[in-house]
């Protein structure tokens, strides 16, 4: 009967998989916190059912949170990641090619059976999840990916839906679109939104079946693709081998503000050190680096400033990128502000396989090969041995980087001293 | 130096971790004829770990399941595939804690029974709902005196 798309997410995925290993939060209200404890970025459940807000700094919310009982969190990214893989690999088994589209969603292509509906191979695949890995999902089911991430939303948020919703089974899919605000639908934006409430496009059926010319005069053929997508058409192809990053960014946020230039030369190099590995681990090499800085956002003196370099040669070695990003510093340092916040970003990034040949006026390829084993050499021990093993000495001599996560979790699947308690 | 050609590999991600039985170096003569047959070790997460997708680690705390074998401070591997079965050991939710207990069926009645003379089964009608987290399929026991690697 063709094929659906269904898209498959985790509901709530980090509170989810807190509540998960510690039976102590589990059925409470749990709130996750992101980097540096900043603000609310997941909540359970019974956290919604409170009326708690999404992106709510902590710090103003904090008595409250404890007035009301609910559970703070840190986020642990490393338990998150272990579960996502979990998920992921469950997912592919049991669907066989999955997209990763995010850590808690995917989408899979199924073959509609010939009764046409496909809740109940949902609600199996859902079963199982539990069962497996303990945490709850969401799955919405289409012709295409629009529609898929439409029926995902339906299936959360219309309560008898049970977390499963297929669009096939709807009778009155009109009343059903209509429905939906516009603001909503996949791939629209605040700018997008506002320019369709001009024009009267306030739904998904409005625009489903607006004039196609007008969409394409706006947004070209990506417009016209989201049309055909909530008309049931595919247009999106269905990626089942990730797509390479174009750009990489690493960023922190620290409990007190940088006060000197070398202060803020060390923090860059940690993010810098980061960013390298991630390059090498992407196979990936970089032509631009952009260095930032920003003080705190919830001041009124907001402050913020980059500075960019264009390299020579693309590169993926912590050295020549350290050397490059650290004169950016210079540029960027004001005394008289309180950074909080520091980044670097990778941009302009190609595929490591080929080389380009004016490395040659570098190197020659004795040497190449060198700085690639030593980057190679540093990356096996640090994973090997655990982070930070062999370090850059101009980096933060950091145990966490100064980076607040005062309410991270006992519990975690990631380490053997932290594993949960059971008690017999 | 050479990672590929380092007599231990220095383990990547998600690489098994095997004990090498030998590594090939022959310095004269006849090469071993043994080289052929060795390429494997024995991967002890290859073994306790059926399920890597559902297996998770907790780490035992008290003395009630002394006569299941299993002490305070030993590592359990749980799998939560396998579906829960009167006479498995089992992982519970009770009181917004993990509980170790053997599942039991009686008279059509569900307990959680302990292994040890001190503890009363208990009842599960006493409790609405009782989730069972998973099954416990392992229990690694450290002996004593063993110095800590």
């Amino acid at each position: 009967m063709g094929q659906a798309i269904a898209l498959i997410d985790g509901n709530n995925f980090y509170a989810a998989c807190e509540q998960n290993i510690d039976p102590s939060i589990a059925g409470r209200p749990v709130v996750v916190l992101s980097n540096n404890d900043g603000c609310i970025v997941a909540r359970s459940a019974e956290a919604r059912e409170l009326g708690i807000a999404m992106g709510q700094p902590y710090f103003k919310i904090r008595h409250e949170l404890k007035r009301l009982g609910v559970a703070v969190r840190s986020s642990n990214y490393a338990l998150y990641g272990d579960m996502s893989k979990r998920l992921m690999d469950l997912l592919t088994q049991h669907c066989g090619q999955i997209e990763v589209y995010s850590i808690d969603e995917a989408f899979t292509q199924i073959d509609r059976p010939c009764a046409g509906d496909l809740t109940p191979w949902a609600r199996e695949l859902r079963a199982t999840v539990h069962q497996n890995i303990g945490l709850p999902i969401s799955i919405g089911i289409g012709t295409s990916k629009v529609q898929a991430k439409l029926a995902n939303r339906l299936a959360k948020t219309v309560a008898n839906n049970a977390g499963i919703f297929d669009l096939y089974t709807v009778t009155d899919l009109d009343s059903c679109l209509e429905d939906i605000n516009i603001k909503d639908v996949w791939g629209v934006g605040k700018q997008l939104t506002s320019w369709f409430r001009i024009r009267g496009i306030n739904t998904a059926r409005h625009l489903r079946d607006m004039p196609s010319n007008q969409l394409l005069s706006k947004c070209g053929i990506r417009g016209i693709r989201l049309q055909k997508e909530l008309q049931g058409e595919p247009c999106l192809v269905f990626e089942k081998t990730p797509k390479k990053k174009k750009q990489t960014c690493i960023s922190r946020s620290y409990k007190h503000p940088i006060t000197s230039l070398e202060e803020l030369r060390q923090r860059v190099s940690s993010q810098v050190i980061k960013a390298s590995e991630k390059l090498r681990k992407q196979k990936q090499l970089t032509r631009k680096i952009t260095v930032f800085a920003n003080t705190s956002p919830f001041n009124q003196s907001f402050f913020s400033k980059s500075a960019t370099i264009q390299l020579e040669t693309p590169s993926n070695d912590t050295v020549i990128l350290l050397k490059a990003s650290l004169a950016l510093t210079q540029e960027i340092f004001q005394p008289s502000r309180l950074f909080i916040k520091v980044g670097v970003t990778m941009q302009n990034l190609q595929n490591n396989d080929y080389l380009q040949l004016n490395i040659l006026k570098h190197y020659n390829n004795q040497q190449m090969e060198q700085r690639e084993r030593l980057m190679m050499t540093v990356d096996h021990l640090n994973k090997r041995y655990g982070n930070g093993t062999i370090n850059w000495a101009i980096s933060m001599p950091s145990q966490n980087d100064g980076v607040r996560r005062e309410q991270l979790g006992c519990n975690t699947t990631t380490e053997i001293m932290k594993i949960p308690i059971v008690y017999s | 130096m050479s990672i590929e050609k380092s007599a231990i590999p220095l383990r990547t991600e998600r690489l098994p971790l095997s004990i090498p039985l030998a590594i090939e170096s022959v310095s004269a003569g006849f090469p071993s004829p043994a080289d052929d047959y060795i390429d494997t070790g024995i991967d002890l997460n290859e073994e306790l770990i059926r399920h890597p997708i559902s297996t998770f680690f907790l780490r035992v705390s008290g003395d009630s399941m002394i006569e299941a074998g299993i002490q305070n401070g030993d590592l359990l591997v749980v799998d939560r595939s396998l579906d829960p079965c009167p006479g498995n050991v089992v992982v519970a939710v009770l009181d917004g804690t993990f509980t170790l207990k053997r599942l039991a069926l009686r008279r059509g009645l569900l307990y959680l029974d302990a292994g040890h003379p001190n503890y009363q089964p208990i009842d599960l009608r006493q409790y609405g709902g009782v989730q069972i987290w998973g099954v416990a399929i392992y229990s690694i026991h450290k002996l004593q005196n063993i110095a800590t690697a």
